[in-house]
């Protein structure tokens, strides 16, 4: 079932002298649980895409359906309603908030949905032990590594179980291992959950996880390829 | 959450928000130690004022005040103070002759008020004596004694012992002169009422001008406290509807508008401290949202609204704020109840502040009704600083901002 459509996007940015053309007629379907990964070289469009579909950005031209609903038509404060209850986000630089602690960090998007107390904690215990960072409960950001503040980025997003994650470079600055431990996350989450994952990158590890990928070049979809995962 | 991230964002950059504190801190503290002193200034002023010269209601002959004739005067003193003496509230009463007169030593003369009391009710309703800087109060002893000024004394050169003579005018319309001894020199804070204010007994003063037995001048009345000035002034008028009753604030009108003016005027300079700090809080703020750029787009992003992102800086900027207000007023407390205590000494600039009508020695105090008031300003203040910062927090752009170093 396809639960996210792209429907002939364009986006142009005309801040600069030269009108900057981002995305050129992109029209793209994704299906529920899908794997995804948008690859293509820097400036190609991935990033725009991504914030288009994630509705922080609206498109120049063209329509952005998610489970049916043009976003496009929704209301600032309607699009910041649908990303709290609808979407994860990572960021390739972690984007934590450095005065909360790991488990704070974790419960807050569950915190903006008033979610109920223990099964706050029971999401936040339950991720934290998928990455092995039980030990880190009550540290604050800044003493942690890149890569564990990498994970905790993702268990922020991942804890109140979005249907969609979007994750922008999101091991670009990580080390094999840390790699190894996201992904596995995400796949287990994927599987699990059902919750559907668009990546943008350039990590051939992230590639070599993806069930499709999708390439862009010059704001244009020049490949869309199942991987036989 | 919102107010346990906004707390700890005040403390994200220690140096940047203890500056800003501290500034607050000082700031209010200047003002509100401003405005203790100008109270306490001006409360003295008040307080010695009622409690040496006026009382806190005076009744005469309606007119009599206008040229001080001996013939205008409370025929039936004697009662109408008795009467006066029963009605609660009512802590003195204490009838005075009252004549103007010129005073002369072998050295010089000046022009003075004489007052006539009868010294046990006198000190009724007047602490003079606590004032005096030399010899004693009006005594028992010997006839025509003089109770004087400090600078009536430095100005005729006079001490204890030395004789004036007083030209009077009697009841009868003659000029009369009577020697009088100096037993006692007091020092108000009114460089005014020293040079022109002499006090003498009153059976003397009866004597020497042939002023009516048992009638006054004028009766002072001192309360137990100030608040109960105007229901007595009332209950006096309807009383005594043949006699003009007068409080202190309508004797000494200029003592109320200077009170009344130095507490608005107060009351605007810490206004004015809080309004420049308000533009340090502003542009601290600023700074602390524009520092922070990526952080506040990654909240937009990943669900947290305006509306919260907005409460959260207006919550910095009041936390910053009451943070700065406590301090300053846990040092304004501290520093208006040690001074409110042991006092400032003025003496080296004492003989403008006396001219004014001020004591020398200053003790701040700081009535509870300010608190309410400055709590509301700090509010007030602390609602319109963050505004800016706030509004541009919301504005950001998330997309744009998460892509900010």
């Amino acid at each position: 079932m396809t639960v996210i459509e792209l429907d002939d996007i364009y986006k142009t940015y005309t801040e600069s002298v030269v009108p900057v053309h981002a995305v050129n007629g992109v029209s793209v379907g994704i299906d529920k649980g899908e794997f995804t990964a948008i690859v293509g070289p820097s400036g190609c469009g991935k990033t725009t895409l991504l914030n288009m579909i994630g509705g922080l950005d609206a498109p120049t031209k063209g329509k952005i359906r998610i489970e049916g609903e043009d976003i496009s038509r929704l209301s600032d404060k309607q699009l910041v309603d649908f990303r709290l209850h609808n979407i994860g986000f990572v960021f390739q630089a972690y984007n934590l908030i450095p005065v909360l602690t790991v488990r704070e960090n974790i419960r807050f998007i569950m915190e903006l949905e008033h979610r109920d107390s223990k099964e706050m904690q029971q999401r936040v215990e339950y991720l934290l032990e998928k990455l092995d960072m039980k030990d880190k409960l009550n540290v604050r950001p800044k003493y942690l590594s890149g890569g564990q503040q990498q994970r905790v980025a993702v268990a922020r997003a991942l804890a109140s179980h979005p249907k969609f994650v979007l994750a922008d470079e999101p091991t670009a600055n990580l080390d094999s291992h840390a790699t190894e431990v996201l992904l596995e996350l995400m796949a287990t989450m994927n599987k699990e959950e059902e919750m559907t994952f668009i990546f943008s990158t350039h990590d051939q590890r992230v590639m070599d996880k993806a069930r499709r990928i999708i390439t862009l070049e010059d704001g244009k979809v020049v490949g869309d390829a199942k991987t036989g995962i | 959450m919102i107010v346990s991230i906004a707390w700890r964002n005040v403390w994200r950059n220690k140096v940047r928000s203890l500056v800003v504190i501290a500034a607050i801190a000082l700031g209010l503290w200047g003002g509100i130690f401003s405005y203790a002193f100008m109270q306490g200034m001006t409360g003295q002023q008040t307080y010695s004022s009622i409690h040496t010269e006026t009382g806190h209601l005076q009744l005469n002959s309606p007119k009599f005040l206008l040229n001080y004739d001996l013939h205008v005067n409370v025929a039936n003193a004697d009662e109408v103070q008795k009467e006066i003496a029963t009605m609660p509230g009512v802590l003195g009463v204490s009838s005075s002759i009252q004549l103007t007169s010129i005073a002369s030593t072998a050295y010089a003369s000046a022009g003075t008020m004489v007052t006539g009391v009868d010294t046990a009710n006198f000190r009724t309703v007047s602490e003079l004596d606590k004032y005096l800087v030399k010899g004693d109060f009006l005594g028992r002893g010997r006839s025509n004694q003089v109770l004087i000024g400090q600078q009536l004394a430095e100005k005729l050169h006079a001490g204890i012992h030395s004789r004036l003579v007083f030209t009077l005018q009697s009841y009868s319309g003659e000029i009369t002169y009577s020697a009088f001894k100096v037993v006692g020199i007091y020092k108000l804070h009114n460089s005014e009422f020293n040079e022109r204010m002499v006090f003498v007994r009153k059976s003397d003063l009866q004597k020497i001008i042939g002023f009516p037995a048992g009638s006054a001048s004028a009766i002072n009345v001192l309360l137990d406290n100030d608040e109960a000035t105007a229901v007595t002034e009332a209950e006096l008028k309807n009383k005594f509807p043949e006699l003009q009753v007068q409080s202190w604030q309508e004797l000494s009108p200029m003592l109320q508008l200077m009170s009344g003016t130095i507490d608005q005027m107060s009351f605007i300079f810490v206004f004015i401290i809080l309004l420049a700090l308000a533009f340090g809080i502003v542009n601290t703020m600023l700074m602390a949202v524009m520092d922070r750029t990526r952080e506040l787009g990654v909240l937009l992003c990943i669900g947290m609204n305006r509306a919260k992102v907005f409460r959260m800086i207006v919550l910095e900027t009041i936390f910053l704020s009451f943070t700065g207000a406590v301090v300053g007023l846990l040092l304004s407390i501290v520093t208006v109840s040690y001074f409110g205590t042991r006092g400032i000494d003025l003496s080296l600039i004492a003989d403008g502040i006396n001219a004014l009508g001020f004591s020398s020695h200053v003790y701040p105090k700081l009535d509870f009704g300010f608190y309410p008031k400055f709590a509301a300003m700090v509010i007030i203040i602390s609602l319109f600083s963050s505004f800016f910062p706030a509004r541009r927090a919301t504005r950001l752009n998330p997309a744009e901002a998460v892509r900010q170093e």
